[in-house]
């Protein structure tokens, strides 16, 4: 009970190398956010929410990421992060633009309402 | 090398988010909502405890108090997202998950990518998510005010997507702890810290006269010393930094008790020297990456109009005279 008592609440501030535990935290955060932004792909219909889940999917690997260049001491992880952003602002404006074609064509959100693209 | 979390634990924790995931997914039938709720939200209290007890047990620091309330609103907000069976709600649930993320991005000491996030992520995507739910769905009649689409009450196939998600998260975690001990620690940790935090100021010589001369320390027609490569003439380790006099060609060298404390790099330049020094063809793509979807984008979601003969024919005519008007 005596070092429950005496935990180290501080994690290090950052010239100091992530401990590996520490960064199991932020992994197991960030591997849980990616598999509800699939989770929500796989069983949400509407098309609009479908493409949140994939930004939730990005903010999964984001956080991955920045966990990572922490422990390396390094720059890249964040350098990748603005890449990643860059995906995601291109993603949603290509699936935001494709959700309005389609809800021309259609007047629903619904993804069933193509199911015919089953094949 | 022995798991973080015995596998029993993780596999235990998996399953019991997965019910909890699968009942909380919207349904007409809401009676589990909260049982689920409940149940999703005690597995992953139930990691984060277990991850912690971990840390105790090996004497190591456990992450910084604020990480537990971020992962948690990150956590809850990202499962509300996705179960929330109105959209607006689940757009800003999203925003919610940012901002937590945003919070651990400043734990993680990405300053700079934690605001970057806000303003693009919550600024601008999100707020664009937003528009177009609003445009496309319908408000629903004052009648029946508990009316929602069955596109957003209904989850599709709950149960499979909620097993198939935890498996992969079961398979993601076990491989992460069991390969996180093994990830390189710093050889000699103060040498690697200072190199990684100022080692970027050796390729930024202006912004170190700029420094020194703030400091004061800097007479007339002195700068540092620049190296045949360009780089400045610092000693990281040893925190010296060498100075010349351009006008007479003398050079002194400040000791390390002379080292400013502003001379230090933050976040931002490290970051800005990464990106710019060693990801410079990567920039090219992401431009090319956005000029393609914003083209994309007008390209998929312009209105065909079509026009009449005879109103061709007019809007020619109108053309053609405001083109002769323009020559005249």
């Amino acid at each position: 009970m005596d070092h429950l008592l005496s935990i180290n609440l501080a994690q290090m501030a950052f010239p100091e190398a992530l401990p590996a535990i520490t960064m199991a935290h932020y992994l197991f955060v960030s591997a849980a956010m990616f598999v509800m932004g699939l989770i929500g792909f796989l069983t949400r219909k509407n098309m609009i929410i479908m493409f949140l889940c994939t930004e939730l999917m990005f903010q999964g690997a984001g956080l991955a990421l920045i966990a990572f260049g922490r422990h390396h001491l390094a720059a890249d992880g964040q350098t990748f992060v603005i890449f990643v952003l860059c995906v995601a602002a291109a993603e949603a404006a290509m699936a935001l633009a494709l959700v309005v074609l389609l809800f021309r064509h259609k007047e629903t959100l619904s993804a069933q309402a193509w199911k015919e693209l089953h094949g | 090398m022995d798991t973080i979390i015995s596998p029993i634990a993780l596999y235990l924790i998996c399953v019991l988010g997965a019910i909890g995931l699968a009942l909380a997914l919207p349904r007409r039938n809401k009676v589990y909502e909260i049982t689920g709720g409940l149940l999703l939200a005690g597995s992953i209290g139930l990691a984060i405890l277990i991850l912690g007890l971990n840390a105790t047990e090996t004497n190591q620091p456990l992450p910084n108090f604020f990480f537990y309330p971020f992962a948690i609103l990150a956590l809850g907000a990202s499962a509300r997202m996705i179960t929330h069976p109105r959209p607006v709600y689940s757009a800003l649930y999203f925003i919610l998950t940012i901002i937590a993320s945003c919070g651990m991005y400043l734990l993680l000491s990405a300053e700079f990518m934690a605001f970057a996030l806000v303003i693009i992520y919550a600024g601008a995507i999100l707020i664009t998510y937003l528009f177009v739910i609003m445009l496309a769905t319908q408000a629903p009649s004052s009648a029946a005010e508990e009316f929602i689409d069955e596109t957003d009450a209904v989850a599709r196939e709950p149960i499979l997507a909620a097993g198939i998600g935890f498996v992969l998260l079961a398979l993601l975690t076990t491989a992460m702890f069991r390969g996180i001990g093994d990830l390189p620690t710093p050889s000699d940790p103060e040498t690697q810290m200072a190199l990684a935090q100022d080692s970027v100021l050796l390729n930024l010589p202006r912004k170190v006269d700029r420094i020194l001369d703030r400091a004061g320390i800097l007479n007339q027609h002195e700068r540092v010393v620049r190296n045949d490569d360009g780089t400045a003439a610092l000693d990281i380790i040893a925190r010296t930094i060498t100075i010349e006099n351009t006008d007479l060609g003398t050079t002194r060298t400040l000791g390390p008790n002379q080292w400013p404390d502003k001379l230090a790099a933050d976040n931002l330049d490290r970051l800005g020297y990464n990106l710019m020094h060693d990801h410079p063809m990567t920039i090219e793509i992401a431009g090319i990456i956005l000029l393609m979807a914003m083209l994309g984008a007008v390209v998929l979601a312009r209105k065909h109009i079509e026009l009449e003969d005879d109103l061709k024919a007019a809007q020619a005519r109108k053309l053609g005279e405001s083109m002769e008007a323009g020559k005249a």
